[in-house]
């Protein structure tokens, strides 16, 4: 039981990561490799900041990495605007790397390490079942960024906006959508989002050293394509694909269990020639990255 | 791109195949004589670009990313540094006890485990290749991915067929750098034959307009593969020297910062040309050289910067970016070599 609770809750925080980079996705045909450095930085802060009260810690996090992610949008992502995806993707491994680096600077290259919310990393017991309280806040925690995402794209303007851009964005731009302040927005959003999952990650494992949120992101973005890149539903749903067999397979390899990723990519390489366009995609539409 | 410069719209002349060749090795040879330390640095720059030639041939041409080359070079490296690495070493080595029997007995000379590499590395492009192919844009990107990390955790943690998270030591090296400049140059020329043949423009036209080259009888699929193939053996080829250079192998050199470092080369330089290739690589290890001077606290020709430990990947990944703000065809905007700015088109 604990084993598929493991499996749900990192299945949702990878599909938090797939979330935010699916946003971007949508609207710019970005590739952000940087967004793992966006979940480093809200690590970071939170490990170097873990003295303040929990809340003021996270929002002071989200605050970095929101930041961040507008900030790279403005100096380096609006100016390639219309160079193609190829050209923006090497741009922002180019940018991740430059981030790592930073980082390694301004931190030290070697981890920084705080308890953050100790209290989360012990276990109670429902129903006779022991459950850690990180994988139940994580679970909880995951459900309701979904569900305000969800409220979100289907309910509010901004979510209109999103969704008319990112299936057709020059028609959304000629029907008056601000494309500059949407794709600010989506960027925004995403920072949010990486720095839900920078907590949820530093609570479990608070060894924060410069390349801390790359895993996740490859991961995530592994999970964004096999789920369906052109949709937000397929993104997170193949985020979650993801971590959720990751974990399983962490879980039932035994001895095996360092091939967990060579599984996994094998998984991949599979789906993607079944359906390249993602596990949500309709059959004939083109591909349009 | 855009459509008015087509780039790499080539017909065979001598000069720009001759030319890099005579910068190439006329820069290898005289930096080479200055010091040891730079003899070694030419050695790495030359398999460096080889890897970025293999990934221009690909890249370049299709216009389709790959983040897979990584691991034919390390496919590469490893059966060329596996079968000359001395018996002794293999059979002692504390990290190689339960290696497989046969291959402690596996032993070449330097010069065929090399061609060896080279037709593991297009083996396994071909085999990927013929699934992948078919896939474009941001699906084929992360296929390839896919491809390198599987490679890496297998090898990473498998010591039955090498020394796992370890490395495997004691592989010859090359005596110095004409070895790695005629196998930069080989590599060169097949880059260079690819790029102006059919085959290299049919794959160009399919990279303008995915829909019209079909039109045109041209089999994406097909032309795509024969590029793929030639260029994972290069990224083989590579892996081969690198090992011979290194003196070990050790799957973390062929992971994420290689695939990184040359990309960013192949970008910098230009990645619709050879030209480019050679340019970007060439370039982007003058630069890195230099600041790895300053990071050691050197002076250079007088001017020393004292710069922290990291600063130099950062200033390398920043140069990629700007390069990609300021001019995202890179330094030759496409072209091959030429002498002098002619205004025909």
């Amino acid at each position: 039981m604990q084993s598929i609770l493991d499996a749900i809750s990192l299945g949702g925080t990878y599909a938090l990561a797939a979330l935010g980079l699916g946003l971007v996705f949508g609207v710019l045909r970005l590739v952000n490799f940087a967004h793992a450095e966006l979940i480093t930085i809200s690590a970071y802060i939170m490990v170097v900041t873990n003295d303040l009260p929990l809340i003021l810690s996270f929002l002071l996090a989200a605050l970095a990495s929101t930041l961040l992610a507008i900030v790279t949008e403005l100096t380096v992502y609006r100016r390639l605007r219309g160079t193609g995806p190829a050209i923006m993707l090497i741009a922002s491994f180019g940018l991740s790397v430059g981030l790592q680096k930073s980082y390694e600077l301004i931190f030290g290259a070697l981890p920084r390490s705080a308890a953050v919310a100790p209290w989360m990393t012990g276990s109670v017991e429902i129903a006779n079942l022991n459950m850690t309280i990180s994988s139940l806040v994580t679970v909880a925690l995951t459900i309701v960024i979904l569900i305000a995402m969800g409220y979100l794209v289907d309910y509010t303007t901004l979510g209109l906006q999103l969704r008319a851009a990112s299936s057709d964005f020059k028609t959304a731009r000629l029907l008056g959508v601000r494309s500059n302040r949407l794709i600010t927005s989506s960027f925004a959003i995403s920072g949010v989002l990486a720095a839900f999952v920078g907590f949820i990650i530093v609570v479990e494992n608070p060894q924060v050293e410069p390349m801390f949120g790359l895993n996740i992101t490859i991961l995530a973005l592994v999970g964004i394509v096999i789920g369906g890149i052109s949709s937000l539903r397929g993104c997170a749903l193949g985020g979650f694909i993801v971590g959720f067999i990751l974990s399983l397979l962490n879980t039932f390899l035994g001895n095996a269990r360092v091939y967990a990723y060579s599984y996994l990519f094998l998984a991949v390489v599979v789906i993607l020639l079944v359906r390249p366009g993602g596990i949500l995609s309709k059959r004939n539409e083109m591909e349009r990255v | 791109m855009t459509s008015n410069k087509l780039a790499g719209l080539t017909r065979f002349k001598m000069v720009e195949i001759v030319g890099p060749f005579i910068v190439v090795s006329v820069l290898s040879i005289s930096v080479g004589l200055l010091s040891a330390s730079l003899q070694l640095a030419v050695q790495f720059a030359l398999c460096n670009l080889v890897m970025v030639l293999a990934l221009q041939v690909f890249i370049g041409n299709s216009g389709v990313l790959s983040f897979g080359h990584g691991a034919f070079a390390m496919i590469g490296a490893w059966v060329s540094g596996m079968s000359t690495a001395s018996e002794r070493v293999k059979g002692n080595a504390l990290a190689l006890e339960d290696l497989w029997q046969p291959l402690i007995s596996w032993n070449l000379n330097l010069y065929v485990s090399i061609i060896f590499a080279m037709l593991a590395g297009g083996l396994v492009a071909a085999i990927s290749g013929a699934f992948l192919m078919r896939l474009n844009g941001l699906a084929a990107g992360i296929a390839t991915f896919a491809i390198l990390g599987l490679f890496y955790n297998f090898f990473f943690n498998n010591t039955k067929l090498g020394p796992g998270s370890q490395a495997l030591p004691a592989v010859p090296k090359f005596s110095g750098v004409f070895e790695p400049l005629l196998l930069a140059t080989i590599a060169m020329i097949l880059v260079y034959s690819l790029n102006v043949s059919s085959i290299g423009r049919k794959l160009r036209a399919t990279r303008e307009d995915l829909m019209s080259a079909p039109a045109l009888g041209i089999s994406t699929q097909k032309v795509r593969w024969i590029a793929f193939t030639l260029s994972g053996a290069l990224a083989g080829l590579s892996g081969g020297m690198y090992v011979h250079v290194a003196g070990t192998w050790q799957v973390q050199d062929y992971y994420l910062v290689f695939t990184f470092l040359t990309l960013a080369m192949l970008v910098i330089g230009g990645s619709a040309s050879m030209w480019g290739a050679v340019v970007g690589t060439l370039v982007v290890t003058a630069v890195g050289q230099v600041l790895l001077l300053w990071e050691q606290g050197k002076s250079l020709l007088g001017v020393k910067i004292d710069l922290p430990n990291g600063a130099r990947s950062l200033i390398i990944a920043a140069t990629l970016v700007g390069m990609l703000l300021w001019r995202s065809s890179g330094l030759t905007n496409g072209r091959e070599f030429k002498l002098r700015q002619s205004n025909k088109k």
